[in-house]
């Protein structure tokens, strides 16, 4: 019998009373031996042949013969000798605990225990558990009684949720606000979360609740938005941490976290006047190259005069904060946490709200006189609200540490600020419609004390000579067409008015006006395109803690507003005077746009604005009123791509960050694959592809610097160095344990480095039609090949790829070293790149063989010895390839993570796997629709990809080929690096 | 869209790259600069205006006049040529003319623009501030127009 019918038998038998068989063994004999019980009773479809034998006379086994279906191994009742005679008691016993076995097997059902289970199936009806009074009245009570219990058993786990309140009332504000805070408990919301759930697709990651795309189509419209108008970010998920302290003391302690090779430090002049805001990749303290941590931007606040006490903002991304955070507070000696209490303005919010909530309620009561209900209840203390900063976290968490040495104190102000970003030429005329310069306050008002900032900065003469200067140059910026024509980085402080008070009735596209623009000083706009924003207009009151709490207690409510406009004779007008509470300080951060490389300059362009925290709706509204695009973070990955710059985490393999990020996008890729059936899922190994969704970073470093090395003994002899030869290489060394231990791989940030190598790319214009000048490089020969690789052997470099031909690259394509065949192939027309042969799965048998397997071992466990021992001597008599059969050996060891076409996890050699040697892998691909081909950003190996170059003729240098990995056609690509 | 050479950037460099082999060692000239060009200044852009660039196809561009002439229905289109697009901007406006046998008519005027670069020191910290300096260069705008029917 097969397995899957002794399954089934036991299925069926599973509820069966256990002495339906009748002994009918000859040793009980004096119950007459062959009385009926000849045959086993075996189940319940034999219980018709059954019934008749009772009532029956007792020769009936020949009839019973003829009634038991198939044949049965003991011979049946039919060719035994008859009994002669029978005894009365012990045939009426035998017979009478038969009748009582069978009665119990019809009574108890099998299979699924649904009461319709024992309706014949004609009578059975759609929906028949879920409506009890479509069954027959008989069962309808059993029924009943089942429902009841699954039911109960159902209700168990949302108990709450039953008896949960009407919508009205969960609606309602209050609790309303409980439940908001109750979700983002877990992952914090941006203030402008509620505007973005409504239209974008959310995402939880790094502990906020994040836009990732419209729910609209928009990608495109989002691209020339960027190109020619004004596309609009919520940036306030990145964390700003505030460094406090002497300058010196300051710069000391931060210089060890970078280097000069890799560009502009903190220290850099520009930046470290304020005028500037700079960036910089830090590293783990005094371990440059090594140990990259991610990039962060920082702002210098401008001195004040006299002062060598320093303020300096670093903005960085969530993901790298827990590990920043610690450097900095090693790097400077800031170890005691200063309890929240006395500073922490996290906690200030809950504090001061439920004190200030039930006031504005009562006012309103009073004014309205309706909602009595909610008066009683805010009365018991509403509900802080926490949409403002990060109101999540414990308001024992500390989040300023201080220093006994130095004096140094860092702050952490997270959530605490508000970050837009623009992108875009237009952002320019976008903010100066939104933004007004704060008016001045009348006389009366400057008069009489206020507990508001901006009455007691109207007092100060030299305060509002300074802010009149930034109003001066924030009215020459207004006159700018472009936001590319300002020098990269500049920043303005400037306090502004309230912009829902100038906020237009009906979404109008803002474009640059020629006549203000006439209207500007020609000398002033050309100082301010030249030189930048004078140092003193950089200051703005968004530094000072006190004024930013200031700003955000005291902001009208969207309510008071309306209730203000309302009230305004000339519906529609303007409110004058505008309200004291209404004058935000922010700070105007000018980005920098595509730097690198030689096309498309300063595309992407556009400014950053940074607001209190509290403040944040208050200012989107009339930036969307503007006619911008949002982007989510679907379109700042876009934004990076087509700058060709690097994006934080995707494209830092060397930074802690980034090897969470590849771990998170490689768990995701994979199971995305397994949710696919097993035949449509790809044969990534025939397709040749080792790792189709995480990059082998460090392996293929290692190896090509073993090739390297290799090759650089060999090529003494002046031999050139073909795939063949890796090949070889790699399976005679690939092997072999690197006897000292690897370095981690880095990336290559070192500017000089960047610059030679880049030069010995020969770059082109995008699609490779026109060389570019380049300053004078000395020629790639061995000896500039060694010296570059004893530094940089290890190291990955970012490249741009440019497919010459169709095609989208795709996410974790292979980039590869065309061959001299390969080469010739380009020189004609209308060629399209080589094909990778197939690849054989050996794996695939193998898998199915085990599948098999356990089913043998149930049956016999000879059978599995035998499986096994097959197993063990196929590989190596089936397979010729020395390189498969050493995997083969490694993933036996590993058997139960076999998935079909992906290889098993020691890989082989990366390099050498397929026809054409792998430099590296693309991170970023797409068609990029600012250069109308497909590109492809991602790392090669140095030591790769200078050998190649080497290796490469004059014309042909820097050609490369890429394959996608669900592919075996290669694209030709150009390289490109850009400093 | 005008594009005089291919901005970006190059480098002015006093000594030869070295190697990395002993990068602390060297001291780096303090006169060491890159040179980053920004973009020319930009115009609101009318629908008949046509910046001609030397990126994009000649054929491409001519059509586009074309199509703004004829399917547009403009009755004069503005051709605009930075620097080295200055010979494209003339040769697509001569082009046009002689394609609309002796309909259209040319009005050249030159220009001169100002162009801003960027002096970025290599060593941020020593040198200290980043230079700007302005450089001139020649413009032509081409008005290329049917002709008033009353005219002569």
């Amino acid at each position: 019998m097969s397995a899957a019918k002794v399954k089934m038998r036991g299925k069926k038998l599973r509820n069966q009373p256990a002495s339906v068989q009748y002994p009918s063994s000859p040793v009980n004999a004096e119950s007459s031996p062959k009385n009926g019980g000849d045959t086993p009773v075996t189940g319940v479809h034999e219980g018709p042949s059954d019934v008749h034998p009772f009532t029956a006379r007792p020769k009936n086994p020949h009839q019973r013969g003829g009634w038991v279906r198939g044949h049965h191994k003991d011979g049946g009742g039919y060719a035994k000798e008859m009994s002669k005679y029978l005894t009365a008691g012990p045939f009426a016993r035998a017979r009478a605990a038969e009748v009582r076995t069978m009665l119990k097997a019809v009574t108890k059902t099998t299979g699924s225990c649904h009461v319709f289970g024992a309706l014949p199936k004609h009578m059975r009806r759609r929906a028949m558990s879920h409506n009890t009074k479509r069954l027959p009245r008989r069962l309808r009570d059993a029924a009943n009684r089942m429902r009841e219990k699954s039911l109960q058993a159902g209700s168990k786990k949302k108990k709450e949720q039953a008896k949960s309140k009407s919508r009205k009332a969960r609606r309602r504000h209050g609790n309303l606000l409980l439940e908001f805070n109750r979700r983002q408990r877990k992952n914090v919301w941006l203030e402008t979360h509620i505007w973005h759930a409504k239209r974008f697709h959310m995402v939880k990651k790094w502990g906020y609740c994040l836009g990732d795309r419209p729910t609209y189509k928009c990608y495109r419209p989002s691209y020339r938005a960027m190109t020619n108008h004004c596309l609009l970010q919520d940036l306030s998920y990145y964390c700003c941490i505030e460094l406090q302290g002497e300058e010196d003391e300051l710069l000391a302690a931060l210089s060890q976290l970078c280097s000069k090779e890799a560009g502009p430090t903190f220290a850099a002049a520009v930046c470290l006047s304020g005028r500037r805001q700079g960036s910089v990749v830090v590293y783990r303290a005094g371990l440059y190259p090594s140990q990259p941590l991610g990039p962060v931007t920082f702002l210098w606040r401008p001195r004040t005069q006299g002062s060598t006490h320093r303020q300096l903002w670093i903005w960085a991304h969530p993901n790298m904060k827990q590990d920043l955070l610690p450097e900095l507070q090693a790097v400077c000696q800031c170890c005691e946490a200063v309890v929240p209490p006395v500073v922490t303005p996290a906690e200030v919010v809950p504090t001061i709200e439920p004190e200030e909530k039930p006031e504005k309620t009562a006012e309103a009561m009073s004014m309205t006189g309706t909602k009595r209900k909610r008066t009683l209840k805010d009365a018991g203390g509403p509900p802080a609200k926490k949409i403002l900063g990060d109101g999540t976290r414990s308001p024992t968490t500390p989040v300023t540490w201080k220093s006994s040495s130095n004096g140094i104190v860092i702050n952490d102000l997270t959530m605490e600020i508000v970050r837009y970003r623009l992108i875009g030429p237009q952002s320019n005329s976008v903010l100066a419609e939104t933004v007004e310069a704060a008016t001045d306050c009348d006389e009366m008002s400057k008069s009489q004390p206020s507990s508001l900032w901006w009455p007691e900065h109207c007092k100060n003469e030299t305060k509002m000579n300074l802010h009149r200067q930034q109003a001066d140059v924030f009215h020459i910026l207004k006159g700018l067409y472009s936001t590319g024509e300002l020098p990269s980085g500049t920043v303005l402080g400037l306090t502004v008015d309230d912009p829902r008070l100038t906020l237009p009735t009906k979404k109008v596209k803002a474009l640059p006006c020629v006549k203000q623009a006439q209207e500007v000083d020609e000398e002033k706009r050309r100082e301010l395109m030249l030189r930048g924003v004078p140092e003193h207009c950089c200051q703005s009151y968004l530094w000072e803690q006190s004024v930013r709490d200031n700003v955000t207690e005291n902001k009208i409510s969207e309510q008071d507003l309306n209730r203000m406009r309302s009230e305004v004779l000339v519906p529609g007008s303007r409110l004058s005077p505008t309200p004291l509470q209404g004058r935000v300080p922010v700070l105007l951060v000018h980005q920098p746009g595509k730097q690198q490389g030689h096309e498309m300059s300063s595309w992407g362009a556009g400014w950053d604005l940074l607001l209190p925290k509290g403040w944040g709706m208050a200012f989107w509204v009339p930036l969307v009123y503007r006619g911008v695009c949002i982007g989510g973070l679907n379109m700042s990955l876009k934004h990076s791509q087509n700058k060709g710059a690097p994006h934080f985490p995707h494209d830092y393999p060397d930074c802690p960050a980034g090897v969470r990020f590849q771990e998170e996008q490689e768990t995701q890729l994979l199971d995305k694959f397994k949710r696919r059936p097993p035949a449509k899922r790809t044969n990534y190994i025939k397709h040749g592809c080792l790792a189709p969704f995480c990059c082998p970073w460090q392996q293929l470093a290692e190896e090509w610097e073993l090739i390297s090395r290799h090759g650089g003994e060999e090529r003494k002899g002046d031999q050139t160095q073909t795939a063949a030869e890796a090949d070889a290489l790699m399976t005679s060394h690939g092997d072999i344990p690197v006897t000292k231990p690897p370095s981690p791989v880095t990336v290559l940030r070192n500017r000089k480095s960047l610059r030679l190598l880049s030069g010995w790319c020969r770059p082109t214009t995008s699609k490779g039609q026109r060389r570019c000048r380049i300053g004078e490089v000395p020629p790639l020969d061995h000896s500039a090949l060694t010296s570059f690789l004893t530094v940089h052997g290890m190291s990955l470099v970012w490249v741009r790829l440019t497919i010459l031909s169709k095609g989208r690259p795709e996410l974790h394509a292979m980039v590869s070293a065309p061959t001299a065949e390969d080469l010739k192939l380009l020189k004609k027309e209308s060629a399209s790149g080589p094909q990778e042969p197939t690849h054989k799965d050996h794996f695939k048998s193998r898998i199915r063989r085990r599948k098999k397997a356990p089913k043998k071992a149930a049956t016999s466990p000879l059978c599995r010895d035998e499986a096994k021992g097959k197993e063990s001597a196929l590989p190596s008599a089936s397979e010729p390839n020395p390189a498969t059969s050493e995997d083969a050996k490694s993933s036996s060891q590993s058997p139960s993570h076999l998935v079909i076409g992906l290889w098993p996890d020691p890989l082989p050699s990366v390099t050498a796997h397929c026809s054409r040697v792998t430099l590296g892998w693309v991170t970023q691909g797409d068609f990029s629709l600012s250069a109308g081909c497909g590109e492809a950003l991602g790392f090669v190996s140095v030591a790769g990809l200078l050998n190649t170059l080497l290796n490469q003729p004059m014309e042909h240098r820097g050609m490369l080929l890429l394959r996608d990995p669900t592919s075996l056609h290669y694209h030709f690509a150009k390289i490109n690096i850009e400093v | 869209m005008t594009e005089p050479r291919s901005p970006g950037m190059s480098s002015i460099q006093t000594g030869p790259v070295h190697t990395d082999s002993t990068p602390p060692a060297v001291e780096m000239d303090p006169v060491e600069y890159t040179l980053r060009k920004r973009l020319p200044r930009k115009l609101p852009k009318r629908r008949n205006d046509v910046y001609v660039n030397m990126k994009t196809d000649f054929r491409a561009q001519l059509a586009r006049c074309q199509k703004l002439l004829e399917g547009g229905g403009h009755r004069e289109i503005c051709v605009h040529g930075l620097g080295l697009a200055i010979n494209r901007a003339i040769n697509i406006a001569l082009q046009l003319q002689a394609s609309s046998q002796g309909a259209l008519q040319l009005a050249a005027n030159t220009s001169t623009v100002e162009l801003v670069d960027d002096l970025e020191p290599e060593d941020p910290d020593e040198a200290g501030e980043p230079m700007t300096r302005t450089r001139n260069n020649s413009a032509i705008h081409i008005k290329v127009f049917y002709p008033d029917p009353q005219g002569p």
